[in-house]
């Protein structure tokens, strides 16, 4: 009698050892991990160019007086920025990732317009200072775009991984985690603006 | 057999986004002209002060020329050969690539993450607009070149330190692997102790099981290979161990020995010749042109 009790618990353990074996639980929880690094990546760059704004309005100011319109555009799209509150799960909820995408679009749109206006400025397209801070504005538009495709390459992974058999038993039983959303493309954010001389 | 399909489904979704768009060139060495740009002279003499800088300081600086970027963003295009080239030391993160297009005239200064601090944006800027383009708007490529390569040494310099050779990839898959080995060894013995049957069941669904779960990559006549040696291990090793219990030790090994042979089966990694060390790059960099 108990050796038979004995073996009904080796034989479900056996099963237990292979069902956690191939439930995908470590790579759902792998992949969660690898969208939250990437998305770290995107807010430390988004932040970078936040940074690089006030520099810039002042170097343009300088030489750009009348255009005041657009300098208070992107002033004011970086306030925008600024007061938004990021939730921690962002990544998790649709509506505050799209207001995110929203702002950050308004700000990129902004700083297109203030960059095509210099044009019209030879005396600040030649400072210095000015070039500097468009080496450095370009830089960042570019991070920005690395960080956005490698976070989206992130999610789909991770996605994929919580919706594919077995994997999506574990997580409705276990993990509970939820689709993350993806950057979408929209004309005019996705590139950097140009800037040319 | 599910288990292993979306594995490989997995796997797919992991390949790098370099299916479209231009092709990444191969890596042949420190100079990849591939534009014809560089003068044979100036070519070994570049080599040479790249070679010596990597052996000093470990940064890893590369040159690539190409004719035309096929109307490709050059950001975009430098962004992809510098995740397929790797170039810079893992955990160091220090390369450099510097690309030029020649029909677009086109240069750019790709920075490896771990030189992000010395060799910034704005630094990669003025190299290109104070040192390479008036050389090359004199369409003296070599000068450029030249004088582009001792900037870009000059500017990081003393950041990273020649020395102990980065950990290779291959020997962190040892450990976990032999440790789940042990763990199943004791586990078929436990069972087959207790009823053969159980023994090889036991050792049929856990060897593939293992492979499984250390990720070795292997196709799926090596799993219904390795279900069938896990039968007979499961089957017959319990009874050699507890029949004849002061040899058994023996035997435990030699089976270890062999399974971690053919686990490893065709996992070896190709060498010779120049390679990237492993480094990351997040887009920190300059463009111009000339």
């Amino acid at each position: 009698m108990r050796k038979g009790s004995f073996f009904i618990k080796l034989v479900l353990s056996v099963f237990i050892l292979s069902a956690l074996s191939g439930c995908g639980y470590n790579t759902m929880q792998k992949n969660e991990e690898g969208v939250k690094a990437a998305w770290g990546d995107v807010e430390a760059t988004y932040q970078r160019r936040n940074d690089l704004i006030p520099n810039l309005v002042e170097v343009v100011k300088a030489y750009a007086k009348h255009e005041k319109e657009t300098l208070t555009a992107v002033t004011e799209a970086r306030a925008k920025v600024g007061a938004m509150q990021v939730p921690k799960n962002i990544t998790d909820d649709p509506k505050a990732f799209s207001q995110f995408q929203e702002a950050q679009a308004g700000m990129s749109s902004a700083l297109s317009r203030l960059m095509v206006v210099v044009e019209r400025y030879p005396d600040l397209k030649a400072n210095q200072n000015f070039k500097d801070l468009q080496h450095q504005l370009e830089g960042t538009e570019n991070r920005i775009n690395v960080a956005r495709t490698r976070y989206n390459k992130a999610v789909e992974v991770f996605n994929t991984s919580i919706r594919v058999f077995p994997n999506n038993l574990t997580n409705n039983l276990l993990l509970h985690l939820s689709l993350k959303e993806p950057f979408k493309a929209e004309p005019g954010a996705a590139k950097a603006p140009q800037v040319k001389f | 057999m599910k288990k292993i399909f979306l594995f490989f489904v997995l796997l797919l979704c992991c390949l790098p986004f370099t299916a479209y768009g231009l092709d990444v060139p191969r890596l042949e060495g420190y100079v990849n002209d591939y534009a014809g740009m560089i003068h044979s002279s100036t070519k070994s003499k570049l080599e040479g002060a790249l070679r010596g800088f990597e052996q000093s300081d470990s940064t890893q600086i590369v040159i690539l020329t190409i004719p035309s970027l096929e109307g490709e963003n050059i950001e975009e295009f430098g962004i992809k050969v510098a995740e397929r080239w790797k170039i810079g030391h893992q955990g160091k993160d220090n390369g450099v690539l510097f690309i030029v297009s020649k029909q677009e005239r086109k240069i750019r200064i790709e920075v490896g993450r771990g030189l992000e601090g010395k060799l910034t944006d704005l630094m990669a800027g003025r190299i290109i607009d104070q040192v390479i383009k008036p050389k090359f708007k004199q369409s003296d490529f070599d000068g450029g070149f030249i004088a582009g390569v001792s900037a870009l040494i000059s500017a990081t310099r003393g950041e990273f330190k020649a020395g102990q050779r980065p950990v290779q990839r291959k020997q962190r898959n040892f450990p976990p692997f032999l440790t789940f080995l042990l763990f199943l060894g004791i586990f078929i013995l436990i069972l087959g102790s207790l009823s053969r049957i159980l023994g090889g069941i036991a050792g049929a669904l856990g060897l593939p099981a293992l492979v499984y779960l250390t990720a070795l990559p292997v196709g799926i006549l090596i799993v219904i290979f390795l279900a069938l040696v896990g039968l007979g291990a499961g089957l017959f090793l319990p009874s050699l161990f507890f029949t004849k219990g002061s040899r058994g030790g023996g035997y435990r090994d030699h089976g270890g020995g062999f399974f971690f042979g053919s686990g490893m089966g065709g996992h070896s990694i190709g060498g010779g010749g120049f390679s990237g060390g492993g480094g990351s790059f997040g887009g920190g960099g300059a463009s111009g042109d000339w």
